[in-house]
């Protein structure tokens, strides 16, 4: 099944996540060659859209489009005063003019490459937007996870920190519950809502979450530049309370559980500087895995003519009319 | 001279239409009964099978005059209304400038008077330009018939200064309307606290931000001897408050609800869609039955539309960014019509009483009965035909509804206002 966009974890099959999980395997094996790049996207055009900084995510995407041998253009956002919505419809104009083939988006409005997909032919890609969904993040991390556990169904992963805030924590849960992974939350009560999907544990207390038995603990970077009241006292007191202290790590060690992390990590906040150096540490991982899943969504979407979403959005929204009243 | 035969007739007193002729002589009721005889000048219309009831009020509408007439103007805002079967409406003063003096207030009338085939009533500020900070020249627009004030479209949020309008205000007779919504818990964006503003990862506004200002707005109005008319109540625990001041009875309070928070919850916003972003924001199911609970008991006295129209540019932005607020007008009484009074979850007398004599009552109006002597002040409708809300259909000059394109049982055939015939459809 061909797919034009993607923007979101949630509407992605089971069979979908496997592919581009296999796919990335293969693409993987690639980065040993001497020569990288193949041609699977020669001719082809991406556009990096990023209205909000981001050196990891943006350059492991240029990465991967330049090893399937695309064009990569970067859209110079920072310097032009385009943040809010209205302008973005204009850019949306511009770029459908252009003829782009893919379009990888980053901005602080929820559902805004949605917008952007429904409006062009090109295919979108969903980089993070804001506190919605960030779907190869959480494709990267499933496949990191694979990569260590082959059949990781029944797995558990334990997420740690500003779950209210973060599109990981949404895009890479759904993701790995798909897989049959199980997942939990842990962090303050301000920042792990109660209205939690049921299917996820919600923990306040960091003994009783490690008592659920994780086989990976996934902290997430405390994004203080989000909360705009304060969510914790201070960034000494969530180390203390929920970070991985040094005595935290030696059990984790002890257990053998498997350290992940979006990156890039505030040291001494959500982990102390001794996890650098642990062997079980995933973080490097991820960062190299990003490529591979990336090259395999490029090369799994289809830029078309058409509309489709549109269509599929106009369909919804009919159907979508006033269920109402039982 | 206009003679409707064989309608059924309603009214807020009765559960039961009444079948019977309806005579207008010269604007006025002259006759009502069964086979009246036919005068030789008078048009004779067969309103067999179809409701005539009076014209419906609406006490909460943004005209967006002056200052934003790309949204709206008196004129196509006072067109939807009587598209809608609506006969009257009450502006809010959150315009540009706010209508907040008697100069602004004298515009705004001198304007409807012209430019609206129905009675415009506008509600003045309770602060200057809706600042929250000083009063508003008060005593000058009541001069000029201004009975509501509120700062709607935001809550008034210092209570020493609301305190203070209350208790100079009420010595006018005047009365206060309040947008019920804590700034700092409610946050910029409409959207319900929840699963689904969780979902779509934006910051939601939880419902104790508006059911704090409830409680705090009938207190305040308890300790000034004022009324206060609670506007657009989106909450159960909202709903429960007015609900346990009324019981009390010591303190006036009034209140109303919107149709669409009776119909939609947050579930529906689904793909980020902006025609379902107002404020206060759609919550959820369980709010939704308690309001239409609280409807029927007669905890809210009015049902009012805060039809609230921006243009299509600026809805269709993303979710985030797109202004709050979704038309009403054109659409309420169809749709009141389909959802409620068609599958009997209220009768048509219910519809006449919060929708048609309450709102009157509130603003101090004589009722619009159909009843002889009265002036004719009616809509026929047809309750077996259907309403198509297409863009061409909408008279309100935006469409920023959920109802854009869907069809709804029932259908605004006439609307009778005095000697004339504001809308006759084919
Ligand atoms: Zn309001």
């Amino acid at each position: 099944m061909a797919r034009k966009d993607l923007l979101d974890i949630a509407s992605l099959h089971r069979e979908e996540i496997e592919f581009l999980l296999d796919q990335s395997t293969s693409f993987k094996k690639l980065f040993t060659h001497s020569v990288k790049k193949i041609p699977a996207l020669e001719g082809k055009s991406v556009l990096m859209l990023f209205y909000e900084a981001s050196t990891r995510t943006h350059s492991s995407f240029e990465v991967a489009a330049k090893r399937l041998s695309a064009e990569v253009t970067n859209f110079d956002v920072a310097h032009s005063s385009i943040t809010k919505g209205e302008s973005v419809r204009e850019t949306i104009e511009t770029l459908q003019a252009m003829r782009t083939d893919y379009i990888v988006v980053r901005h602080s409005h929820p559902g805004l490459p949605g917008m952007i997909a429904r409006q062009t032919t090109a295919s979108v890609i969903n980089a993070g937007d804001g506190a919605h969904e960030h779907p190869t993040q959480a494709l990267l991390d499933a496949f990191t996870i694979r990569e260590k556990f082959p059949d990781p169904r029944g797995k558990r992963v334990l997420i740690i920190g500003d779950i209210l805030h973060s599109r990981v924590a949404r895009s890479t849960s759904t993701l790995l519950q798909k897989l049959g992974i199980e997942v939990a939350y842990l962090g303050p009560g301000s920042l792990v809502p109660k209205y939690v999907p049921e299917s996820i544990p919600r923990f306040t207390d960091y003994e009783a979450a490690m008592a659920w038995a994780p086989d990976v603990v996934y902290l997430l970077r405390v994004q203080m530049e989000r909360q705009d009241v304060q969510f914790f006292p201070s960034v000494r007191e969530y180390h203390r309370v929920y970070g991985i202290t040094t005595a935290r790590l030696a059990e984790i060690r002890d257990k053998g559980l498997y350290i992940m992390h979006p990156g890039p990590v505030n040291r001494g906040v959500e982990l102390c500087d001794a996890v650098m150096d642990y062997e079980r540490s995933l973080i490097t991982n991820q960062v190299e895995n990003g490529i591979s899943i990336r090259m395999a969504v490029l090369d799994w979407l289809t830029p078309g003519g058409e509309f489709p979403k549109q269509e599929a959005y106009a369909a919804r929204q009919k159907a979508s009319s006033p269920v109402i009243m039982p | 001279m206009l003679l409707l035969q064989n309608a059924r007739i309603a009214s807020e007193n009765s559960p039961v239409l009444l079948e019977g002729d309806v005579l207008i002589v010269e604007g006025k009721i002259q006759e009502i009964g069964s086979n009246l005889a036919v005068p030789k000048e008078a048009r004779v219309i067969d309103a067999r099978g179809r409701v005539l009831m009076p014209g419906m009020f609406d006490a909460h509408v943004h005209f967006r005059a002056p200052g934003f007439e790309n949204k709206e103007t008196i004129t196509t805002g006072s067109e939807a209304a009587i598209n809608g079967g609506i006969t009257g409406v009450v502006m809010m003063p959150n315009t540009r400038p706010a209508i907040d003096s008697a100069a602004v207030v004298a515009t705004v009338l001198e304007n409807a008077k012209h430019r609206s085939r129905i009675p415009v009533y506008t509600s003045g500020c309770v602060t200057k330009n809706r600042e929250g900070k000083e009063l508003a020249e008060i005593e000058g627009m009541h001069r000029l018939g201004v009975t509501m004030l509120t700062d709607d479209g935001d809550t008034t949020s210092d209570p020493a200064v609301l305190l203070r309008a209350m208790q100079y205000a009420t010595e006018f007779g005047m009365f206060f309307a309040s947008h019920c919504e804590v700034p700092e818990l409610a946050g910029p964006r409409a959207l319900n606290e929840g699963v689904m503003s969780y979902r779509l990862g934006i910051k939601g506004s939880p419902s104790c931000a508006e059911e704090i200002i409830i409680d705090r707005d009938i207190r305040l109005a308890r300790a000034a001897g004022a009324h206060v008319h609670i506007q657009h109540v989106s909450s159960k625990l909202g709903m429960e408050t007015i609900r346990w001041w009324k019981s009390r009875g010591d303190v006036k309070v009034t209140a109303e609800v919107a149709p669409h928070h009776l119909l939609f919850t947050d579930e529906h916003i689904g793909d980020y869609d902006t025609n379902y972003k107002m404020n206060p924001p759609l919550r959820t199911q369980d709010d939704c039955d308690a309001l239409l609970e609280g409807l029927i008991e007669g905890v809210f006295d009015l049902i009012a539309t805060d039809h609230a129209p921006h243009t299509p540019f600026e809805k269709a932005q993303d979710f985030i960014s797109a202004p709050n607020g979704i038309t009403g007008l054109d659409t309420a009484l169809v749709s009141l019509y389909h959802y409620f009074v068609e599958p009997q979850k209220f009768g048509w007398d219910l519809v006449v009483k919060r929708y048609s004599a309450e709102p009157r009552r509130l603003m101090g109006l004589p009722v619009a009965a159909i009843e002889v002597g009265q002036q004719a002040e009616c809509v026929l409708f047809d309750t077996e035909a259907e309403t198509t809300f297409t863009r061409d259909f909408m008279k309100s000059k935006s469409q920023n509804t959920p109802f854009i394109d869907q069809t709804l049982k029932g259908r605004v055939d006439m609307v009778i206002l005095g000697t004339e015939i504001l809308l006759e459809r084919e």
